[in-house]
């Protein structure tokens, strides 16, 4: 199987097939983080480190991986960063870690981390598997930073924690909650099917 | 491609191996950094309560904790007490633990030394709805208790206390009576343990 280029290994990971809007991947993880950006930021780095260290990691023993147990294997490893990355953020960035709680340990479970072990790693060379997990998370966390921007501007008037909208502004308690994650992804989903459908739409017209 | 039982144990055990020595590894060396972080949170933690200054750089923090405050240990459970210069007791900090609307709430709870006036209470611990329960941790919250009298037979509570007025938060009711109800028990129950110098 021919390795892809690497633009369109960027344009295929961060958009064409984003995991959370394309793949409806780690959208539990979207859901419970993105009321505030910093938070999504760093949970956003955690998936996108994960993801991408995994999947080099998986890619290198691929062949040597015996097929029956890859799932144990795979799961191993990745739980072997996502505990990485936990020490290291509860060493380095404790107040951070406070706040994150169990979120961090819950990478694990992760559905885009695995996803993109079983659907690519396992099949392609160690560096096109690190650019594709770092691009898949990179997706992943451009739209968890677009989901907070709103949650975390209309729930709390700030963004980053730095006041933007005036005190007088009436906060939206329905944002800081799970539930606006679940309007805001699913107007998203909804925009892009529609645009979708048009577009193949239009092609079909012109096909007659 | 087909492989036998022998190999596929071996593997596995081999890499298992590996990962867990790397993490037990990176672990030992975090391990003296994470308890600094949390003796440094602990201590900021108290000298919040006592209404001392909690700002500075970690050695700061470490010299202004062991210089006005001090563990009070053989009672029941462990209390601190905070200190002048001179060494006169300025105040009481015990530790709570109570229910909140999602999960146990720990903290601690200040008193001055005739241990009628709240000097302060922080959370160190709460897993309240972020921006509604959650909020117990803001500054504004915590602020308010500052100074509030507690008098013999008078539960604490929302609203107007003498010259000041205590607000709960506007959407979570569960948590903001979940406090209340803390440093009600907290008064009732735990500071008649502390023994008055």
């Amino acid at each position: 199987m021919p390795v892809e280029k690497t633009s369109s290994l960027i344009k295929r990971s961060v958009f064409i097939e984003n995991q959370v809007l394309r793949q409806i991947l780690g959208v539990c993880s979207t859901l419970a983080v993105t009321n505030a950006m910093t938070n999504s930021l760093v949970m956003g780095l955690g998936v996108t480190f994960a993801t991408m260290l995994s999947s080099f990691t998986l890619s290198l023993m691929r062949n040597y991986i015996p097929h029956r147990i890859r799932m144990i294997v795979q799961t191993l490893v990745i739980a072997s960063y996502v505990i990485l990355v936990d020490i290291v953020i509860r060493a380095y960035l404790p107040g951070v870690s406070k706040q994150l709680g169990p979120y961090v340990g819950l990478i694990i479970t992760n559905c885009i981390v695995m996803g993109r072990a079983e659907a690519y790693a396992q099949k392609n060379p160690p560096l096109p598997s690190l650019l594709d997990g770092l691009f898949s998370g990179l997706g992943y966390m451009m739209i968890l930073l677009m989901v907070s921007f709103i949650r975390e501007l209309l729930g709390f008037g700030t963004l980053f924690g730095i006041r933007i909208l005036p005190d007088s502004f009436e906060k939206w308690t329905i944002m800081v909650m799970p539930p606006a994650a679940f309007f805001i992804i699913g107007s998203m989903i909804w925009f892009l099917n529609a645009r979708k459908l048009k577009r193949e739409a239009a092609k079909e017209d012109t096909r007659k | 491609m087909k492989r036998g039982y022998v190999y596929t144990i071996v593997f596995m055990f081999l890499v298992s191996a590996v990962f867990t020595l790397f993490l037990a590894g990176t672990n030992v060396l975090m391990a003296p950094r994470i308890a600094d972080n949390a003796r440094f949170e602990e201590q900021q933690s108290l000298l919040n309560a006592l209404n001392l200054d909690d700002q500075g750089t970690t050695e700061e923090i470490d010299q202004r904790f062991k210089d006005f405050v001090k563990p009070v240990e053989g009672g029941e459970f462990l209390y601190y007490q905070s200190v002048d210069s001179s060494g006169a007791v300025q105040g009481y900090a015990v530790p709570f633990t109570g229910a909140g609307l999602w999960g146990t709430i720990r903290g601690w709870l200040a008193v001055n030394p005739e241990l009628n006036e709240l000097q302060g209470i922080v959370f160190t611990e709460q897993n309240e709805t972020p921006g509604l329960g959650g909020r117990i941790m803001e500054d504004w919250f915590k602020e308010q208790f500052r100074g509030l009298k507690l008098e013999a037979g008078q539960a604490v509570a929302y609203g107007e206390a003498g010259s000041q007025k205590i607000d709960a938060i506007s959407g979570a009711t569960q948590t903001s009576n979940a406090i209340i109800r803390i440093i009600n028990q907290v008064k009732n129950e735990v500071l008649p343990k502390v023994e008055v110098k």
